[in-house]
């Protein structure tokens, strides 16, 4: 730069010139607009005999000239001899580039001695003389149907007249033949695009179970659960959500087992959203579910194939969602959430152990902390005097009021927990052991928190981490935070009434018809359910409050080999 | 309705959660304070008159099916007798919560917070009650039942906790204050058993009306049973004569128990659970005199009402202005109330409403002819 240059600059003014950009919104005028032509866009439009007519259609509907990834594919199909012009349409890196050269493009194009006959279109199927009258039995000649039999050497071949169900099903990977003079399309499945194979569960892991989990595509999971049940009356419904994405949602059920009413009613639920898009099992709970104002899951997800076929055994119902490897399960009681898939793995004993275990972390997880700021306000005399001694003097130092030392560092435990759960997994441990022992140990020493309290928030967070379903202890979190509220406020009177709230919210939430704490009423006995595992002999019936179609679900004498002396009758 | 259905043990809850809420507060001392050491003798004579009024009361039900007194008693005197009816028993609901609401809350004051205005202490009992008017009747039943065996054991675990400390000369004299104390004045003892109440209300509410035998006698029972563990408990602690006037005497019970070092002082465990229980009947009672006023009213839905009753119930129990006059309502007005309206109005409306369904079965064949 020289020194004409730094003087221009000094002295002389430019105005910058900013870059700015500004989402204006639409005027009411043009959005109508639009929206009618969407609407006009979106009427049924079938498809027509003329294919140059058809190939502008679908250029157009498809923006061919911009879209880089819509292929159509124009060709000449030779049938019976004669020459039709044909284009086929489908979305690279959808589909099996193999299975379309070989199965659908070599058969149309290449000229094979059985398709180049090309004498009589139409054909003699039965001819009889009477009264020297010749009386014949033509059937003639279709395209479509020829097509259709005899040059697609493909397994999945559908036709359809509507343009939406081809679009629809090459949106999915398919591809679309349209051949000139035929008003219908083909719909050819060759799908083939690049999907994640089936790998280890990783929220639901157990020791004795299968180590299969659902993936993305919603066909493997389908298969991964027929592959469980293996029974013919597993019906598998294919319900469509969403005006812009059709995200295909799998119904399933047991035919013979799941209450007709039941199905019907979930049925009737996803049929019923008017939504755009849907992308994920989470979504879709939220839009089917009774009550979203109440932070308590009312859906079972699972990522687990065997667990969803177990819930299906019961009399239950199994959604999946394309795109999403977690399945939906309802209804769900409050007991389901406190259940993994190995407790039916193990002996009874080692199950109820842990399931007492979980029985207290969910305890610890929702009451402990508001329990420790009531007794540290207004019940102290319920500790024994040493420990009270104790405690007093390790808070000593800590300027702060109870409340405010236990919220600080729940949420730095929260903070912890979110932190390692979004930083790449190499990082997370470290970001937990940092965070849990570094900044404990140093708030301690700095006196901004007593020990005690590190203690009781950090079996907090490790009952927390031993509620088996996420939502349920990610419910438990929340809560946790009213009753140390309700417990800074009022003590016990405080945590007393906002469990009595608690419980009864919780006895009136429903899922799916069926009250969440169907089955944990001490006084009353639900015939096929309780928390608390019976030995696998004595496992004889669905739970009552299903009303599955089939009671029972193994005879009275389910090990026989044991009773070789008794009669058929009386094992029964 | 089906959503309002509830089975007969959850009945027996509902009627049993009556009883013993009235146990926590200061029924067992004034059960002591009229009848002294024979109070338990006492309460296994009024309790078997209970259970005869109870039989009473379920045959007088039985001629009218699922229905209620509310609907008996439009049967016997039209619109108007129904209204009075209602009225009467809501106030009675009404009058006999609050009361036992004040009455608790001054006890936790009196334990936990006596710093604190009676008004702090009683709002959060009205908002809890927000809550759960605006859920289903079956829901609050429900919480009731998963309540209600922690109550039961709590109880149970007082008894034996203080076994220890028991003197079971406190009993003798066995016969109290005399015979006629006992058991011709001490008949007034009955009003521990309004619970009796509920029975009234619970037959549309049933799943198995032909259960209503077994909900009446096992609840008296059951009530009687709990009365029994109470009164001996306080009775057998501490010397009537001189501690009787403590204000939640279970409470104070509660901290005699010890287990080994760690445990010394349990009381507010067990205060934690007699809260939930005050909260179930506060619920059972709201629940109850929403469902006579829709009655009364001919209202479909019971929301709107949510409010209303808490509200209701929270200015009654501000209108005592200390303890003293509590006390004195409690132990010289409320029994006479109680067994009033319970066992003398109810029982006299049954029965009439079963001489006029007799005189009427009279009539018919007569016609007939």
């Amino acid at each position: 730069m020289n020194f004409k240059q730094i003087l221009t600059d000094l002295f002389t003014y430019t105005p910058q010139e900013e870059y700015n950009f500004e989402l204006l919104r639409n005027s009411t005028n043009d959005t109508s607009l639009e929206n009618e032509k969407l609407k006009k866009e979106n009427q049924v439009k079938n498809i027509y005999t003329s294919l140059r007519v058809n190939l502008e259609y679908v250029k157009s509907k498809y923006n061919s000239m911009i879209n880089s990834d819509i292929i159509v594919r124009e060709f000449t199909l030779i049938a019976r001899g004669k020459q039709y012009s044909a284009f086929l349409l489908y979305i690279d890196g959808m589909i099996d580039t193999d299975i379309m050269n070989r199965f659908i493009i070599e058969p149309l194009m290449l000229r094979s001695k059985s398709n180049l006959y090309g004498n009589d279109q139409n054909r003699i199927i039965s001819e009889a003389v009477a009264n020297n009258i010749t009386v014949r039995k033509v059937k003639k000649f279709n395209l479509a149907d020829y097509i259709m039999n005899c040059l697609m050497p493909q397994n999945t071949v559908g036709q359809y007249s509507e343009f939406s169900k081809i679009f629809n099903d090459v949106n999915s990977g398919n591809c679309a033949l349209f051949i000139d003079t035929l008003n219908v399309a083909f719909d050819i499945e060759v799908k083939g695009f690049e999907k994640r194979s089936i790998e280890k569960p990783e929220n639901e892991i157990v020791i004795k179970g299968a180590h299969e989990a659902f993936v993305e595509n919603i066909r493997t999971n389908t298969s991964l659960v027929r592959r469980s049940v293996h029974n013919e009356n597993l019906i598998i419904e294919n319900i469509q959500i969403g005006a812009i994405t059709k995200t295909s949602c799998a119904l399933c059920y047991v035919k013979t087992l799941a209450n007709s009413d039941l199905v019907s009613e979930v049925r009737y639920r996803l049929n019923n959203l008017e939504i755009d898009s849907m992308l994920s099992s989470g979504q879709l709970e939220q839009m089917i579910i009774d009550d979203n104002l109440i932070s308590i899951p009312q859906t079972i997800s699972t990522e687990r194939p065997d667990k969803a076929a177990s819930y299906l055994l019961d009399g239950r119902v199994v959604l999946l969602v394309n795109g999403a490897p977690y399945a939906l399960v309802v209804p769900a009681v409050y007991t389901d959430f406190l259940s993994t898939p190995d407790d039916k793995n193990m002996k009874t004993s080692f199950s109820n152990f842990v399931k007492w275990i979980r029985i207290l972390a969910t305890f610890l997880s929702l009451l402990l902390p508001g329990l420790y700021v009531a007794i540290a306000s207004f019940h102290q005399e319920l500790l024994p005097t040493d420990l009270l001694y104790s405690i007093l003097a390790s808070r000593e130092t800590v300027p702060f009021p109870v409340i405010f030392e236990i919220l600080l560092l729940e949420i730095s435990f929260e903070l912890i927990r979110e932190a390692g759960i979004r930083v790449p997994s190499p990082i997370g441990p470290t970001i937990g052991i940092v965070g849990a022992l570094i900044i404990g140990q140093s708030a301690v020493s700095a006196g901004i928190v007593s020990p005690v309290l590190i203690i009781i928030v950090a079996i907090t967070g490790i009952a927390s981490f031993a509620v088996p379903d996420y939502s349920f202890s990610f419910h438990l979190r929340v809560y946790r935070f009213a009753f140390i509220f309700l417990g800074y406020c009022c003590g016990f009177l405080g945590i007393g009434l906002g469990l009595l709230a608690y419980i009864a919210v919780l006895c009136d939430t429903k899922s799916f018809g069926i009250s969440l704490t169907s089955g944990i009423s001490p006084l009353q006995k639900t015939v096929g359910h309780s928390y608390f595992l019976q030995p696998i002999w004595l496992r004889e019936f669905r739970a009552s409050y299903l009303d599955a179609k089939k009671e029972e679900k193994q005879e009275k004498i389910s090990m026989k080999w044991k009773y070789p002396f008794l009669k058929k009758e009386d094992t029964k | 309705m089906t959503d309002s259905k509830i089975t007969s043990k959850e009945a027996i809850m509902l009627v049993v959660t009556i009883f013993v809420s009235h146990t926590i507060v200061t029924l067992p001392q004034n059960l002591l304070s009229n009848t002294k050491s024979a109070t338990l003798i006492n309460l296994i004579y009024v309790g078997i008159i209970a259970i005869l009024l109870a039989y009473v009361i379920y045959r007088l039900l039985k001629n009218f099916a699922s229905l209620d007194i509310i609907d008996i008693s439009q049967y016997l005197g039209g619109s108007v007798l129904k209204t009075i009816v209602g009225g009467i028993f809501i106030a009675y609901f009404i009058v006999t919560s609050s009361n036992l609401l004040r009455e608790f809350c001054e006890g936790l004051r009196v334990a936990f917070f006596p710093m604190t205005n009676i008004l702090s202490i009683l709002v959060p009992f009205i908002l809890v009650l927000f809550i759960t008017n605006y859920l289903s009747f079956s829901s609050n039943v429900k919480t009731i039942s998963l309540i209600f065996p922690l109550v039961l054991i709590s109880i149970v675990f007082l008894f034996f906790g203080n076994f220890g400390n028991f003197s079971f000369e406190r009993m003798f004299p066995v016969l109290g204050k005399g015979f006629v104390d006992t058991f011709i004045t001490g008949i007034g003892n009955i009003f521990a058993f309004s619970g009796i109440s509920c029975l009234y209300f619970i037959p549309p509410y049933l799943k198995e009306p032909n259960q209503m035998k077994k909900i009446c006698l096992s609840s008296v029972i059951i009530g009687l049973m709990y009365f029994l563990f109470c009164t001996a408990t306080i009775l057998l602690l501490f010397s009537f004569f001189v501690d009787v006037d403590e204000v939640l005497p279970l409470y104070s019970a509660a901290s005699y128990i010890e287990f080994g070092i760690f445990f010394q002082r349990l009381e507010s465990f067990f205060m934690l659970i007699w809260i939930l229980e005050i909260g179930s009947y506060l619920i059972v009672t709201n629940r109850f005199s929403i469902s006579i006023f829709q009655k009364i009213t001919n209202l479909k839905f019971h929301k709107p009402l949510a409010m209303i009753f808490p509200l209701l119930i929270f200015g009654i129990a501000l209108l005592p202005k200390n303890y003293s006059i509590i006390r004195f309502l409690e132990s010289n007005i409320y029994a006479y109330f109680i067994i009033a309206i319970v066992f003398v109005f109810g029982i006299a409306i049954l029965f009439l409403a079963n001489l006029k369904k007799k005189k009427e079965r009279s009539v018919k064949p007569q016609k007939t002819q």
